[in-house]
């Protein structure tokens, strides 16, 4: 709260303060009083609206600057009222009131809203799982059937399974709290879970996959790393390049702080004007456009696990000849002493 | 005589199938479990009554019993946990639950494997292979015709000659032998080194089964691998 807007805000007071004690000042002159008493009126005039003056001023400074600064500082704005303390004059307590009112009302309203969004993440969770029964009994069907092309069926359950897995995640990204367990996972069975996932769509693609140094632990969510995993060998599979031989090579660098995997592939790759922007909620590319069928949700959720996991992703490629995703796990001695 | 002999000799198979139970809530899943576990050589049973499904697992005295964790009225986690009070009974967990922090449960309450749903068939039986392998005779050594496969060396022997295998041929030849006088897909076998960290592509593998074909016959096992077109292949 500055003074001069403070000064500007009051002139009808101001000016009926210098108007009034004016009109008095000149009365007294007319009846001839005596000179001393002028001055005396004049100054317990003066002084006491100065006073008042002053006082207004400074105890509403005192709270309007608690207020706009807890405000500039809380990240959730409508908590404020609960960060202030009871102001000295009545506006305040009324405007405190009210702020509070409101804020508690906001409270109810995201509670409400945030519960139903529990509700509906508890739901996608039994939905996929329902999902997959379905879907796992009709890969029993067609595997016990034995009929000649059986793979067919099996690529669009693969497909279907995918996509819920996607759903699950989705949810699971963003209300990672308390969905996940951190403990030492072996890289090489989490890729080799992977790499089987994906054989049919590997070998049919006619994909060499090649996974060296990969005998490594890190710590992470055993289920969320291979899903990331999956989504960006999916990627490196719908993104291959027509002529040649696709390849995908995966492998693992160690040091002292942290572990380091990277998969490689040779693609299409992606265009450096859209390197920054995989990452973001339905973003296909430039040559993703190109092809059909990218939802550009992969990346996406991947990242957003990552992140809740402690882990980097980054991404790498130079727009022709493939892409490189390296993940970074962290090697960290806590967690390590807690399991 | 004869017809006796080989009625005897199918009983004695039929006593050493090795019994699998599966408690499983969903109907059509638990058919088309039972079918594969047929097809694939061992002798499937269902359990039905979920609330005395301790009582008949224990009862059935079986090989391995495959668990769904979500049961109607009953917990799958929990019921391993008081399974693993009284027997060792080999439990594989077949899941739909998908989270780390199930897996975990369940092997720490004692499962022997964890396989979400939906699982590949093949992976499913090779796990429960590997599991009754692991209880069954852990050290027995496989053999075939007379020779003894010695898979920690890689190496077939017979007398006193040996023939080293590369890794990928002695998994081919291992499963291969697993699965002797039955049709093995290409398929199968993919499925089976790409667990073990094979990543090998069609060529490679068309390489490798004749160049198994090749050793084993300068071995002396002449069309020991016959190829059945389009299904796959047959260690006779």
């Amino acid at each position: 709260m500055r003074f001069g807007d403070y000064l500007r805000d009051k002139w009808l007071d101001i000016f009926l303060f210098f108007f009034c004690g004016g009109v008095l000042i000149s009365m007294l002159y007319a009846y001839k009083t005596d000179r001393s008493l002028i001055v005396a009126c004049t100054l317990v005039y003066g002084t006491g609206n100065l006073f008042l003056f002053f006082r207004d001023f400074f105890r509403k400074k005192q709270f309007y600057d608690t207020l706009s600064d807890n405000l500039d500082r809380l990240e959730q704005k409508y908590l404020v009222a609960e960060t202030l303390k009871k102001p000295q004059f009545y506006e305040g307590v009324y405007l405190c009131q009210c702020v509070y009112d409101m804020g508690k009302s906001m409270a109810e309203y995201l509670g409400r809203y945030r519960q139903e969004l529990e509700d509906f993440r508890e739901y996608m969770e039994i939905w996929v799982h329902e999902a997959k029964i379905p879907i796992a009994t009709l890969m029993l069907m067609y595997h016990n059937s034995g009929e000649g092309d059986v793979k067919k069926y099996t690529k669009q359950l693969r497909r279907l399974d995918d996509y819920t897995e996607q759903a699950l995640y989705y949810v699971r990204a963003s209300h990672a709290e308390n969905d996940y367990l951190i403990k030492e996972v072996s890289l090489e069975k989490i890729i080799r879970k992977a790499a089987l996932k994906n054989k049919d769509d590997l070998l049919e693609n006619g994909f060499e996959l090649s996974v060296e140094n990969v005998e490594k632990t890190v710590l992470t969510d055993g289920k969320w790393l291979e899903f990331i995993l999956n989504q960006i060998i999916n990627n490196s599979v719908k993104y291959k390049r027509e002529e040649g031989v696709p390849r995908i090579r995966i492998w693992a660098e160690e040091s002292s702080r942290r572990v380091r995997l990277f998969i490689e592939d040779n693609g299409i790759g992606i265009l450096p004007q859209d390197l920054p922007r995989v990452f973001g909620k339905s973003f296909t590319g430039e040559n993703g456009r190109l092809r059909a069928k990218s939802t550009g949700m992969g990346l996406y959720i991947a990242k957003k696990l990552c992140r809740s996991l402690g882990h980097g992703i980054d991404i790498d490629s130079d727009g022709s000849t493939g892409t490189t995703l390296c993940l970074t796990f962290a090697n960290n001695d806590f967690y390590r002493m807690e399991t | 005589m004869e017809q006796i002999t080989i009625q005897k000799y199918n009983q004695i198979t039929a006593e050493k199938k090795p019994r699998i139970l599966i408690l499983e809530d969903d109907a059509a899943i638990r058919r088309e479990l039972f079918t594969l576990l047929e097809n694939a050589g061992y002798q499937g049973e269902e359990i039905t009554d979920f609330a005395h499904a301790k009582e008949n697992i224990l009862a059935a005295e079986a090989d391995l019993l495959l668990l769904d964790i979500n049961i109607p009225g009953l917990n799958g986690e929990l019921l391993l946990k008081e399974l693993r009070k009284e027997t060792s009974l080999p439990v594989i967990m077949v899941t739909s639950r998908t989270s780390e922090a199930d897996e975990v449960l369940s092997m720490s309450y004692g499962a022997d494997d964890y396989i979400t749903k939906p699982y590949n068939p093949t992976i499913l039986l090779l796990r429960i292979g590997a599991v009754l392998k692991r209880v069954g005779s852990p050290g027995s050594q496989p053999s075939y015709r007379g020779i003894k496969v010695n898979p920690a060396k890689g190496v077939l022997v017979k007398g006193d000659r040996e023939l080293s295998l590369t890794k990928n041929e002695m998994i081919i030849f291992l499963f291969l032998l697993n699965h002797q006088s039955q049709i093995v897909s290409r398929d199968a076998l993919m499925t089976d080194l790409w667990d073990n960290n094979e990543f090998i592509n069609d060529n490679a593998l068309t390489v490798n089964i004749s160049r198994l074909r090749q050793k084993l016959s300068d071995f002396g096992c002449e069309n020991a691998i016959e190829t059945k077109k389009k299904q796959g292949y047959i260690l006779i």
